[in-house]
């Protein structure tokens, strides 16, 4: 059982709580499946437009590095919590994840890059994000699969944005699963539809 | 409410878990217990190698923000091949946000040492390593540094119900309907008697 009361301020300051519309995500990092190495962690951010604040919570973390007994698939279960506040829907939050896999000498290598939006209608939801890595030249392959250490992004902004992904030539990687709950709040007074 | 079903696991037998909920700054256990400890339960004799606990839980959280929702975090022990008490997994997971009946299966993982000499010791000791607080894994923070592996599983049902929960403006996605507020009072009727000669039309 879960039993709501009103906030301490809600009475005080009515007026402002009710101007902003709120997004809460409650769920969790599962894990991952179909990635051809063991011993993977997951590096996550939370990308959002200019009109979002995080509230409470925090934006970005690290996983712990699993090493399956179950075959090519990885338990995390990292929580994610966040509480956020809005006055408009541009930017609606992303995920961006970036699948590292950690071999016995400490040496951590890229396995994939992946975005997933936050769903937009409240209820849970168990998500499947597609993950690609870049692909460098035969030899860089052939060093990779014996050395490790393939081309990987300067900066994350290719992995959110639509403008320069034309530069890329990537190949799959793995899934990667997760299960968020959203609960919404005051988007029916901007007249917002989900 | 629900129960912690069974578990899944490759090795090790007797297995006990100690299960806790957590949740943030905001809420508030109302009734019901928030940590207890499973009994000893063998795995089965039959194809299925499963073992059933069957371990009722019924919580009631009170909040004033869905920051913090509450989490169970389970950690299951047993016998190793040397008769030591080992930890076999720790998982957690989320109550569900939206009333309604669900089933979880969990994997859980364990800790891994650092290095080969240690995990060969471990072994031979019984002395694994496992988490000082269990609680950690509820959080986000601090968890780059471990290393762990997954192995088994465990099957938890919820039932959750929720009160006032959209009075405040929250929508969970939630379909359900208060029955009591499905029907509407009737207004009161006066009631006239017709007179002789009269119908009541």
């Amino acid at each position: 059982m879960v039993s709501f009361s009103p906030p301490p301020s809600f009475q005080v300051k009515k007026s402002v709580w009710t101007l902003m519309a709120e997004v809460h995500i409650i769920g969790q990092l599962s894990g991952t499946s179909g990635f051809p190495c063991a011993s993977l962690f997951c590096k996550w951010s939370l990308q959002l437009g200019g009109g979002w604040k995080v509230v409470e919570g925090v934006s970005e973390g690290q996983t712990q590095a699993d090493q399956s007994d179950t075959g090519n698939t990885s338990t995390w279960c990292h929580p994610i919590d966040l509480h956020l506040s809005t006055r408009g829907i541009q930017g609606w939050p992303r995920l961006l994840l970036q699948v590292y896999r950690q071999d016995d000498l400490g040496r951590v290598d890229l396995c994939g890059y992946g975005v997933t939006h936050v769903p937009t209608r409240p209820g849970h939801h168990t998500l499947v994000c597609h993950t690609w890595r870049p692909v460098g030249t035969f030899g860089e392959e052939v060093r990779r699969a014996f050395l490790g250490g393939g081309p990987q992004l300067l900066s994350t902004e290719f992995i959110h944005s639509s403008l320069e992904r034309y530069r890329l030539h990537t190949i799959a990687a793995g899934l990667v699963h997760l299960e968020l709950g959203i609960i919404l709040r005051n988007f029916e007074k901007y007249g917002v539809i989900y | 409410m629900g129960q912690i079903e069974c578990g899944r696991f490759l090795n090790g037998d007797n297995l006990r878990f100690h299960c806790c909920f957590t949740a943030g700054h905001d809420w508030e256990v109302v009734t019901g217990l928030e940590e207890f400890m499973s009994q000893t339960a063998c795995r089965s004799d039959d194809e299925r190698q499963v073992f059933v606990w069957n371990f009722p839980f019924d919580i009631t959280f009170k909040s004033t923000n869905p920051f913090g929702w509450p989490q169970v975090i389970l950690s299951v022990y047993g016998t190793d091949f040397f008769g030591n008490t080992v930890i076999m997994g720790y998982t957690a997971c989320h109550v569900p946000i939206t009333p309604g009946k669900y089933t979880r299966r969990l994997t859980t993982f364990v800790p891994e040492s650092a290095s080969t000499v240690q995990k060969l010791l471990s072994w031979l000791t019984g002395r694994r390593p496992e988490f000082l607080d269990p609680k950690l894994i509820a959080q986000g923070r601090g968890r780059e540094v471990t290393r762990v592996r997954s192995q088994g599983e465990v099957t938890i049902t919820f039932n959750v119900m929720m009160k006032d929960f959209t009075k405040f403006g929250y929508d969970c996605g939630a379909t359900g309907k208060t029955p009591y507020l499905a029907v509407q009072p009737q207004p009161q009727r006066s009631v006239t008697v017709p007179s002789e000669g009269q119908s009541e039309a």
